[in-house]
């Protein structure tokens, strides 16, 4: 324990105490809320130093959930990173796929067709309305509302038997590839998704009504943890937490990528940064979504859903077991991997919790030669301790749900 | 459909089955004091002993272990879930009631883990001290009316000490320790967090606890409970039964939201905070823990049962009161009031369990706040108001207009809030949550 005290905090007195108090010999105390506590949803420590049940200091200790992500990347080609991607934010895996496809295609120069971009977007939508749905219920659940959480896990669970038909897969669904995607549509996906999301923003309504006019809800959340918008700007907050400070910055409408800039749907902006915002930002996003989804539905035509360029995407079967050339190219991308041309690129995309950036540098071999991650969480959980100080214990456990640390993204 | 002619017959049978409690509760009391009498003791120690094992042993302790079962069911249904299911003694969950027994099995079979830092006296004597005075609460809650029995004057009633409404006070304030003294005697810190919240809580919430029921005790002019349920069946102006929540609507509402926060479940259940300090029982294993939790299924039941003596009309069964007093035998008559006053009791835990699975939980500067600035000044403007009002007009008729007026003030005022605009436009400043598209940037 003695490795990890925090000393005696200089900042300010404890509460109701004069200048000509004789103090009482109080010290402060210092609790380990984690590895293993229900509030740190993935695995991750807090050591807060309580005075009463005021927090006057805080460290967050993450690592927990470290793997090496970045490393692992290299030693394997760039097709083979995917499965990597996936289990960074675990809550919206295609959205990272999305993320690391375009950062190396941007690399490669592809033009990926329109198919393939539209299904992208579907499968991140829904993605990302399973990602705010967790965020909102895990809210009802630190707040002692479980039965909002259960709600919010059954819209989910709805949604992500929709991606298992899609993708084959319920969390790593590892659906994107360089140049396309891996699937086509199952037949009457679409008039299920529908239903799907009907049932889903009958429970979002449901959650709404259980907990955003909620009188307690409001208290709680309201007035708590407040960033302003320079603060936001000056820690590097994205998505969500920084537009509920008040700043409309959507990696979507700022660098429109795939095919966000022919689809309709607003950025909800918030005004005082506070918890109760942030809840309200993931509420809207997910009417968003599912705005999105239902045009993307209208808009999507036939066509193919990857290049039609064999260095970058594997070939159909029969080729692969008729043709010698077929042969050629499957073994090439699976031993050798996709030959990214050298050179270095940042991309950037506007994932579930914020902007998720890819630093790729390739030395034109089929793997990679560094990648680098910007992981949207991080700056976020970075800004606990000083967003926290002096805020009560209780109301730390809803900011760190609204800030939405996920251990996979934040650890790497 | 089967669901459908399952409750039905539900509806029906369980508060027979009540009522053939309360038969077989009369028949027992009346029984012991006879052989009491016979003995050449007291009778009426007789019928106490009997109630004991009658009211506390078997009612409260079978409402409270069903309320363990009740809870996880309804709150399944709740929840677009099943809820417990896996035991199947004959192919059929039984709705969950297997698991009554195999819980206890679990509890008591579990490894004794002890904290090696613990105070070892307190630390075995708090789960006692928190279940002793919720039982204890029971004994001056009037199940049944007073009717003779083979000869003898018996009531559904522990006893009846004259301090009535101050015992239920005194003991209740007990219940803090048990708390109190498990977060304290554990060593742990997120424990000791938990007894700090309880105590705060549950010491600030005693007093709007007793003030919302000076109210009561001055409009029926007594401390006794059984005093109040017979009053409770008086008429006012011929027509209306004097009831509590009609003379007394801010009291109730004032006396249930306290007695929620005695018995620390959501949304006033900081000193457990799951999601927070994980509890004040942590470190306490099996059966030391099930007594905790017991105990505070247990105030669920007694603080139900105080709510209905004092404002849901006792064991008076109101519908059709007249007609079954007429028809039945007194026994039977006071068999079916019993059986009334345990339906209510039910059905009032049952209410509980409503508003624990819907609401989140309070902050602990809120929870003080909401006691010390809104509901302690509602409540002594509740006992002057009153005050005045049995003054000036002491057959309580003015009390009951006003307490009238009071209940569609309150009903208005909560009909007009779920129909207030959009919280991200109110008075916080919160304008624009929704903004515009903000386009491009």
């Amino acid at each position: 324990m003695s490795t990890h005290s925090l000393g005696p905090s200089e900042s300010t007195p404890p509460l109701g105490q004069q200048a000509l108090d004789a103090g009482l010999d109080s010290q402060e105390m210092i609790v380990n809320l984690g590895p293993s506590h229900p509030a740190t949803h993935g695995t991750c420590r807090l050591v807060v130093a309580l005075d009463g049940e005021n927090i006057r200091k805080m460290r967050v200790d993450i690592g927990f959930l470290h793997r090496g992500f970045e490393k692992s990347c290299e030693s394997v080609t760039w097709g083979q990173v995917f499965p990597y991607t996936d289990r960074l934010n675990y809550v919206s895996s295609t959205m990272n796929n999305v993320g690391f496809a375009l950062a190396v295609e941007k690399l490669c120069a592809l033009q990926v067709p329109d198919r393939a971009q539209y299904l992208r977007v579907v499968a991140s939508e829904m993605h990302r309305i399973c990602d705010h749905l967790t965020m909102v219920g895990a809210m009802g659940l630190e707040l002692g509302a479980m039965t909002a959480f259960l709600y919010a896990v059954e819209a989910r669970d709805l949604m992500w038997d929709r991606l298992t038909e899609l993708c084959g897969a319920r969390l790593t669904s590892n659906y994107v590839r360089v140049g396309g995607v891996a699937r086509d549509l199952p037949d009457g996906w679409v008039e299920k998704t529908l239903a799907t999301l009907d049932r889903t923003a009958e429970l979002r309504d449901t959650i709404d009504k259980l907990l955003t006019r909620n009188r307690i809800f409001m208290d709680r959340t309201r007035g708590v943890a407040t960033v302003s918008r320079e603060d936001a700007c000056e820690y590097g907050y994205t998505g969500p937490c920084l537009r509920a400070s008040g700043e409309p910055y959507d990696v979507r409408k700022a660098a429109p990528y795939l095919v966000y800039d022919r689809l309709e749907f607003d950025v909800p902006v918030g005004t005082r940064g506070d918890n109760f915002d942030r809840y309200l930002m993931r509420m809207e996003e997910m009417k968003q979504s599912d705005r999105i989804l239902r045009q993307c539905f209208q808009k999507m035509e036939p066509g193919d859903i990857a290049v039609r360029d064999f260095r970058y995407v594997l070939p159909p079967k029969p080729l692969v077991y008729g043709t010698i050339e077929g042969v050629m190219a499957h073994f090439k991308l699976v031993m050798e991997g996709i030959q990214v041309p050298a050179g270095e690129v940042y991309s950037y995309t506007e994932a579930a919790n914020g902007e998720l950036g890819f630093y790729l540098v390739s030395d034109g071999s089929g793997r990679p030669y560094k990648i680098g991650l910007r992981a949207p969480g991080w700056p976020m959980v970075a800004s606990m301790p000083v967003v926290l100080k002096d805020a009560l214990l209780a109301d730390l456990v809803p900011t760190f749900d609204t800030f939405n640390m996920i251990g996979g993204e934040v650890e790497q | 459909m089967r669901r459908l002619v399952g409750m039905i017959v539900f509806l029906v049978v369980f508060p027979l089955v009540l009522v053939g409690f309360g038969y077989a509760a009369y028949a027992v009391a009346g029984l012991a004091a006879s052989a009491f009498l016979s003995w050449g003791l007291q009778p009426a120690y007789g019928t106490a002993l009997a109630n004991v094992v009658f009211l506390m042993l078997v009612f409260v302790m079978l409402t409270a272990t069903g309320l363990t079962i009740g809870e996880r069911k309804w709150s399944a249904l709740m929840q677009n879930r099943i809820g417990p299911n896996r035991i199947r003694p004959f192919g059929n969950p039984l709705a969950g009631l297997p698991y009554i027994l195999a819980d206890g099995l679990k509890t008591l079979t579990k490894e004794n883990i002890q904290p090696s830092a613990r105070s070892k006296f307190l630390y075995e004597m708090a789960p006692v001290i928190s279940l002793a005075p919720a039982f204890a609460l029971f004994a001056v809650i009037p199940v049944g009316p007073r009717v003779a029995v083979s000869g003898q004057q018996v009531a559904l009633q522990v006893a009846s000490p004259d301090a009535g409404l101050l015992y239920l006070f005194a003991i209740a304030s007990l219940a803090v320790y048990g708390t109190s003294i498990a977060g304290w005697a554990s060593n742990n810190k997120l424990a000791i967090l938990g007894g700090v919240r309880a105590s705060s809580q549950m010491i600030s919430y005693e007093v709007s606890l007793g003030l919302s029921l000076v109210g009561a005790m001055m409009a029926y002019g007594t401390l006794r409970l059984e005093e109040m349920s017979v009053a409770q069946g008086k008429l006012l102006w011929g027509v209306l039964p004097q009831l509590g929540f009609i003379l007394q609507p801010v009291g109730l509402v004032l006396f249930f939201a306290s007695a929620f926060a005695e018995t620390k479940r959501a949304p006033f259940d900081l000193p457990e905070g799951e999601s927070e300090i994980v509890g004040y029982f942590v470190e306490y294993p099996g059966m030391k823990f099930a007594m905790m939790m017991l105990a505070e299924f247990i105030e669920v039941v007694v603080l139900a049962g105080v709510t209905v003596a004092v404002f849901l009309g006792g064991w008076h069964p109101i519908v059709f009161e007249g007609w079954l007093k007429a028809n039945l035998s007194p026994l039977a008559f006071a068999a079916v009031c019993a059986g009334a006053f345990m339906l209510k009791t039910i059905a009032l835990a049952w209410l509980q369990l409503v508003i624990r699975w819907t609401l989140p939980r309070f902050r602990f500067d809120q929870i003080q706040k909401l006691c010390w600035k809104m509901m302690l000044p509602f409540a002594l403007a509740n006992v002057f108001l009153t005050g005045a009002l049995v003054l000036a007009d002491p057959t309580l008729e003015w009390l009951a207009i006003v307490g009238i007026v009071e209940i569609v003030a309150l009903v208005a005022l909560t009909a007009a809030a779920t129909k207030a605009p959009e919280p991200a436009h109110g008075e916080h400043g919160h304008g624009g949550a929704h903004a515009a598209p903000a386009h491009g940037h």
